[in-house]
């Protein structure tokens, strides 16, 4: 199975397309929004921090979520396929998909957190960098199950445009680009009970030097059952005619 | 592990005679490698297998021939557990096909199957080989498929036909005792044809049991010990390709008429189908010395010529009237 996540993990990071749009776009975003339009002073640090939160954010959420792109691809393939008439048994196929998950999100994180340090000059300390990434990291979770879910249950190409749609609906939304303070009161309401949102929030309670509250926690953890139980649905099915 | 005789432990006299010639390894006793029995499968309400019974000894070639949309997927895809039968069991080595699986007797090369882009050759098949617990060194896996120029290049820029050369390494590089091939040379040039075949019978004669299908006659006919022709969903024939064209009426005999009368050509021994083109007689039969010698006697020997009847032609005879039982 550390065979397959490795040839996985391999592959993703081959994929020009994930270099440029999955850790390239948070990275160049981040440097844009907290550069340009910010007046002769520049961003102030608040934003800063809480811009980088959201962008590494964005950039786990893409990639966790993308990990299901390639599964649908593979699907496509006949690769699922092949590799059931293998001795590696369906279920740590799926497994290990989802772990290769929890390691593609890591270049995007990092990049962001550095280019936070290195450019913008955030300052924290050691334990908030590593507790952020932690949590980042951690949290890209229910993100991973959703992709999966997709790519199992949808064919190669809607998969494509279904997970870049559920990336910007729950990075916009929850408030990763631009502050949900800035939304009007519904919406904002409505971000509360979104993945996205309570996600960044595990990482901007860190860099305010406090623990994730438990809104957050149990928000993310509703979410985690949710599109956990749909990955499973999505693989059952698929199952039967991959 | 199997042990391999060289010797027939049972099967039909067709079977046995097909033995000679391409010398497999058979193992003695033990179970089957592959056995269907009364196997159907049935897509909505569209039946594509009709009570398949098939049994495999570990250690022959066998071909599975057949038209497309006779059921040959249908069948492999049964027998490597992908599809469930809709009734009627499938057994592999003794076992459900999952365990043979699992236990990594089987190495497939499926019809449909692509191989995954930004890998490498030596990357993918040192990959599926590890999942086996007894693999081929990945290298000879790439020696045998062909492959030795090609390790280092990614599979997304190789040809068609060294990508499917990459899926026979594939099903290969495990090693298995039961290898399986549906339409392995389909986007082959006959240059990478040969070489594939030279390859199969290499591992074939290591004592492993070989299935593979095709709609190329004459492949079926040069490659297995055995041919299995089925139609609609039935194993319509089984035997050796010998065997299997003088089942479809063995000979076709030729000669001129010079104005002879033809009332009685249907009657002579052996003769099972008779055509006049203009002046010339072709009959086709199940045993040529008997139809000569008869000809002989009413002194139809004009310009006489005995042919084999091709395996296009016993195959088309066979599956035309695929709901008489030959085999």
């Amino acid at each position: 199975m550390l065979d397959y996540i490795r040839l996985e993990v391999r592959r993703t990071l081959r994929d020009k397309g994930f270099v440029i749009f999955g850790i390239g776009m948070p990275v160049l975003m981040y440097v844009l929004m907290t550069n340009i339009g910010t007046g002769a002073g520049g961003a102030g640090m608040e934003w800063k921090i809480a811009s980088m939160v959201g962008m590494a954010a964005y950039g786990a959420l893409g990639a966790a979520i993308g990990t299901g792109t390639g599964v649908a691809e593979d699907k496509q393939l006949g690769w699922l396929r092949q590799l059931r008439i293998t001795p590696l048994s369906p279920i740590r196929v799926v497994v290990a998909r989802g772990l290769t998950g929890t390691v593609t999100v890591l270049p995007a994180i990092a990049s962001v957190l550095l280019v936070g340090a290195l450019v913008n000059g955030v300052r924290m300390p050691g334990w908030q960098w590593a507790a952020l990434a932690v949590l980042l990291w951690v949290g890209t979770a229910p993100f991973t199950l959703l992709g999966l879910g997709n790519g199992y249950r949808l064919s190669s190409q809607s998969t494509g445009v279904v997970n870049t749609g559920c990336m910007l609906l729950i990075s916009i939304i929850g408030g990763l680009w631009f502050p949900a303070e800035l939304f009007p009161g519904w919406l904002r309401s409505l971000s509360a009970w979104t993945p996205g949102n309570r996600f960044a929030e595990l990482g901007q309670s860190v860099t305010q030097g406090g623990a994730p509250g438990l809104g957050a926690v149990a928000v993310l953890a509703a979410w985690l059952a949710l599109f956990g139980g749909y990955a499973v649905y999505a693989y059952r099915r698929a199952a039967r005619t991959v | 592990m199997s042990i391999t005789t060289g010797i027939a432990t049972g099967g039909t006299p067709d079977r046995a005679e097909a033995m000679g010639a391409v010398t497999p390894a058979r193992a003695a006793g033990g179970a089957a490698a592959v056995g269907f029995s009364g196997v159907t499968r049935s897509y909505g309400a569209v039946r594509v297998v009709h009570g398949l019974d098939l049994e495999i000894a570990a250690g022959e070639t066998v071909a599975l021939l057949g038209r497309n949309g006779a059921g040959k997927s249908t069948t492999i895809n049964m027998l490597l557990g992908l599809l469930p039968p809709s009734s009627g069991t499938v057994r592999l080595f003794g076992g459900e096909p999952e365990a043979a699986v699992r236990a990594g007797k089987v190495g497939a090369m499926l019809q449909d199957g692509q191989p995954i882009p930004r890998v490498t050759v030596r990357e993918l098949i040192t990959f599926v080989a590890a999942t086996y617990p007894r693999p081929m060194d990945a290298d000879e896996a790439l020696e045998l498929a062909g492959l030795g120029e090609f390790a280092g290049r990614r599979v997304d820029r190789l040809s068609g036909g060294q990508a499917q050369r990459v899926r026979f390494a594939v099903a290969l590089a495990g090693n298995p005792e039961l290898l399986v091939l549906d339409e392995p040379t389909a986007a082959l040039d006959v240059e990478a044809r040969r070489a594939f075949w030279r390859s199969m019978r290499a591992y074939a004669r290591r004592g492993n049991t070989i299935l593979f299908s095709t709609h190329y006659l004459e492949e079926a006919d040069d490659h297995a010990d055995r041919i299995v022709v089925i139609d609609g969903g039935r194993v319509v024939a089984d035997g050796s390709g010998e065997a299997i064209k003088r089942r479809a009426g063995g000979s076709l005999v030729s000669f001129d008429l010079a104005g002879a009368p033809t009332e009685p050509l249907p009657g002579l021994p052996g003769v099972s189908s008779v055509e006049i083109r203009g002046d010339r007689a072709l009959l086709r039969t199940a045993d040529s010395d008997a139809t000569v010698l008869a000809l002989a006697g009413l002194g139809l020997v004009r310009r006489l010529e005995v042919a084999p009847a091709g395996l296009e032609d016993a195959f088309l005879a066979l599956t035309a009237s695929s709901t008489k039982e030959i085999a």
